[in-house]
């Protein structure tokens, strides 16, 4: 996280530059069409343009280290724990049977085998959207954005404020905690068992939450002070108008979504299995 | 002229209290004046405030009784988003004020609201930032600001909306004095040169009286008690009586023996008008103004060239060798950014240095943990509210005995033998939330002393607090000190350290600059330059009036209120 509390790397890629409602209307549209099907071709082409979109957005890779591994990780467990309980999935969906690998109590057969490849290829072809979508957003001009497509301003600007204020609140967590140290209710391992470290830390929770509470209070009279909500409209600093650029992404990516369904109804109806 | 607000026997009650907050408010304030709102807490000038900006009715329901006018309406009539138009209002608390995640966006947040295009808030945001000279910060984010910084962008977001009175609540309360100083500047360049009407909320005497103020309306029990131009409250020495502090060198004159009531010009420290002046001063600072032999004491902490950085080629600390004795009080000075929280870090142990060496009564304490120096060394932070975890307040100060599995029976004692030290005996089986903000700050102090540290830091102690409460508790720590106990006090506020340390350490940009009694410190116009402290007003009137020694003139004043503290 940067000083401001939000995930955002400032740059200047194709994916910077679109508009924060696109890239949701765009992120949607990509997982409609990831949900839709059961065919490692088509997850194959999206995770090579989902990769090339991800290169071209010139994000660190330290920045984002933490949720790819976990994305990565995630989808291991998951084809791992499928192929040990149930070893024999891939039969019911095409209806043959090639064992392959002993397991005692059953064996991996080749067609669970590419089921499983095929669904990590699914979940891992919504990587580098998601990266992409939450990496490249601005948070006060995803708020804009938010109630550009009609999700009224009181709802979309609480994101922003809660960007504003989740770092102070962490702050204040950590201080409390620091406090709560030096009186010797540690939550480290030296501060006794589990139960008392757990003991420990939800009391430090409960004061910065009625802190947090107070908080509220004061930014509410000091945005009311100020004018918010007196108006059924607003604008916003941030963000800019939606350029030609932002229409034809959102297009080329609804039409992209149109095919997708009429492919499924009439083409690549199940799950592709080539052997 | 037609006044701009007009309070006719206003009264005001919120809706869940028996008595009425405000009582009979008649106050016309007339456009282009600088008022300053003063009183001890409690005394009503918040609630005013709400009432002036709007918050009252609109945020805070009660009953209201007499009349209300601002800007030729009465706000129950209008929204409290039109009222704003009249009225803007710069809060206390800068951290909620500001809620874009740039400067930028704060500015803007009003016309955001107002629904104007981008284009014309990007210029508009542009020309009042200019305004404050804040323009070099657009892109920064809220967290790379100091207190004194949001507070510009707050006044910049205000001034925008072209409101014709301008409203402060305590915009002191949270800068260090060179920031204060600045702020004060800032408000009065605004009331000149663009004719705004000026309100202030403030309890700080010396720091508002920097700069010129048209009246001063003080508060009391809900009612005004005076109205007058700042010479006359000050000569009709009134002020401590509603629990404020004059300023220092109309005290000093006092002790002196010279009457005020016939002064004129006490508003800032300047030269005065009055016969043998002069030879009286000089007279007394060389009576009364002897320095205290310092007493020798057993050295408790003692830190040799810390030195810490999260990036080493600018380390935050760098070098800093202190000693603390015991039942000594210590203050440490320096401005915002200086390294003092860093310090204090490092010798609590949530911090470890880089280098450098911390020994506590003789003992070399470098590899402690944070609970185990937790033991000897207590950390009272500045905001109470980040200490205080238990709902009753007995359980409150017993918590940190019960971890150490001390017996019921015994943590009972202790804790009833802290409260009463604390004054707090009465409250025992109260709930914390019942609990003023200067009650819980002596809460917090009794939670640590319970475990009977040697050494107690104390953060900002007196912050928030009115004067009467500042003294019973500065008081309070002088006594324990008497005990024993050492203290490190860390404050911007000089006036505090002159009064109740023993020896001043002034730190500058991660180094000890120096290390000397508070007077000799601030009189070292290198050393308070350097680390932008205050020259005390004391000294500043010293000089003004040609006194043969002004280090002599505020000794002398230390010595009488130490002396005023022993007769009580």
């Amino acid at each position: 996280m940067n000083k401001t509390g939000s995930l955002y790397v400032p740059g200047n890629s194709l994916f910077h530059r679109l508009d924060g409602a696109v890239k949701l209307v765009l992120f949607l549209c990509w997982t409609v069409m990831t949900y839709l099907f059961l065919d490692l071709r088509v997850f194959a082409i999206m995770l090579i343009v989902g990769i090339v979109l991800l290169i071209s957005a010139g994000l660190p890779f330290k920045r984002i280290a933490f949720l790819f591994w976990l994305m990565i990780t995630f989808t291991l467990l998951n084809a791992v724990f499928i192929l040990l309980i149930s070893p024999r999935f891939g039969t019911t969906l095409t209806g043959t049977d090639t064992p392959l690998i002993p397991l005692g109590y059953g064996k991996i057969n080749a067609e669970t085998l590419f089921y499983v490849l095929t669904l990590s290829a699914k979940y891992l072809s919504l990587l580098p959207i998601t990266i992409l979508c939450i990496f490249t957003t601005q948070p006060s001009a995803f708020a804009g954005s938010l109630n550009r497509i009609g999700i009224p301003y009181k709802i979309s600007y609480s994101v922003s404020i809660a960007l504003r204020y989740i770092p102070d609140l962490t702050t204040e967590f950590k201080t409390t905690l620091n406090s709560m140290q030096a009186r010797g209710m540690g939550v480290t391992k030296e501060d006794g068992s589990i139960s008392q470290r757990l003991r420990n830390l939800a009391a430090v929770v409960v004061p910065v939450l009625q802190s947090a509470l107070h908080r509220i209070d004061s930014v509410t009279n000091a945005m009311e002070l100020r004018g918010f909500g007196s108006k059924r409209k607003r604008t916003w600093y941030s963000g800019q108008e939606m350029t030609p650029m932002d229409w034809i992404v959102a297009l080329i990516f609804v039409i992209a979504a149109t095919i997708a369904i009429v492919l499924k109804i009439n083409v690549l109806k199940g799950f592709w299995y080539p052997f | 002229m037609k006044p701009i607000i007009s309070f006719q026997h206003y009264g005001f009650k919120y809706k869940n209290q028996s008595e009425p907050t405000l009582k009979d408010i008649t106050l016309d304030v007339y456009p282009g004046e600088k008022i300053w709102i003063a009183g001890p807490s409690g005394s009503g000038k918040s609630t005013l405030a709400h009432c002036i900006n709007g918050l009252i009715p609109f945020t805070y329901g009660g009953e209201t009784s007499g009349s209300l006018i601002v800007g030729g309406e009465e706000p129950v009539n209008l929204s409290i988003f039109e009222l704003s138009r009249t009225v803007g209002t710069i809060l206390q608390d800068q951290d909620s004020q500001f809620v874009g995640l740039s400067v930028g966006e704060d500015v803007a947040f009003v016309m955001e609201n107002k629904a104007l295009p981008r284009e014309q808030m990007k210029v508009d945001v542009v020309t009042a930032l200019n305004m404050v000279d804040m323009l070099d910060y657009i892109e920064h984010s809220p967290y790379e600001l100091s207190g004194g910084q949001k507070q510009h962008v707050s006044l910049a977001g205000v001034l925008s909306t072209d409101a014709e009175v301008l409203l402060f609540d305590e915009p002191l309360a949270n800068l260090d004095p060179a920031s204060g100083r600045l702020a004060m500047q800032l408000i009065d360049d605004i009331h000149r040169d663009r004719g705004k009407t000026i309100i202030i909320i403030e309890h700080r005497v010396e720091d508002v009286l920097q700069q010129p103020v048209d009246r001063i309306v003080l508060m009391n029990e809900g009612s005004i008690a005076v109205v007058g131009t700042p010479d006359e409250i000050l000569s009709s020495g009134v002020l401590r009586q509603y629990g404020l502090r004059p300023p220092l060198y109309a005290d000093a004159l006092e002790y002196a023996g010279i009457a005020l009531d016939a002064i004129k010009g006490l508003s800032i420290p300047q030269k005065l008008d009055v016969a043998g002046l002069k030879d009286t001063l000089n007279a007394w600072s060389e009576r009364s103004g002897v320095k205290p032999e310092g007493a020798r004491r057993e050295p408790l902490l003692s830190a040799q060239q810390l030195t810490f950085g999260y990036n080493l080629e600018h380390p935050v600390v760098r070098d800093a060798s202190l000693n603390i004795g015991a039942g000594e009080i210590v203050a440490l000075l320096g401005n915002n950014g200086a390294g003092k929280s860093t310090l204090s870090q490092l010798i609590t142990g949530i911090l470890k240095p880089q280098s450098g060496k911390l020994t506590f009564a003789g003992e070399d304490i470098s590899s402690w943990s944070i609970r185990r120096r937790g033991e000897q060394i207590g950390y009272v932070m500045q905001n109470p509210n980040r200490m205080i975890t238990q709902h009753m307040i007995s359980e409150e100060v017993g918590l940190g005995l019960k971890v150490r599995g001390i017996a019921a029976s015994e943590i009972q004692e202790r804790v009833e033998q802290v409260l009463k030290v604390c004054g707090l005996y009465a409250f025992r089986n109260w709930p914390v939330s019942a609990l003023s903000y200067g009650q819980k700050k002596r809460l917090s102090i009794a939670a640590i002393l319970v475990l009977e540290p040697k050494l107690i830091i104390l953060d900002e102690p007196t912050a928030g607090q009115d004067y009467q409460h500042y003294k019973e508790f500065m008081d309070f720590i002088h006594t324990l000190s008497e005990q024993g106990v050492g203290f490190l006090l860390i404050t911007h506020d000089m006036y505090l350290a002159l009064e109740y340390a023993d020896r001043a350490i002034v730190l500058h940009d991660g180094r000890i600059i120096a290390e000397d009694t508070v007077a000799a410190v601030l009189s070292n116009q290198e050393v308070t330059s350097a680390a932008r402290l205050k020259e005390t007003s004391l000294s500043l009137f010293a000089k003004a009036n040609d006194l043969t020694s002004p280090a002599q003139f505020v000794q002398a004043f230390i010595n009488e209120e130490k002396k005023g503290k022993a007769h009580e």
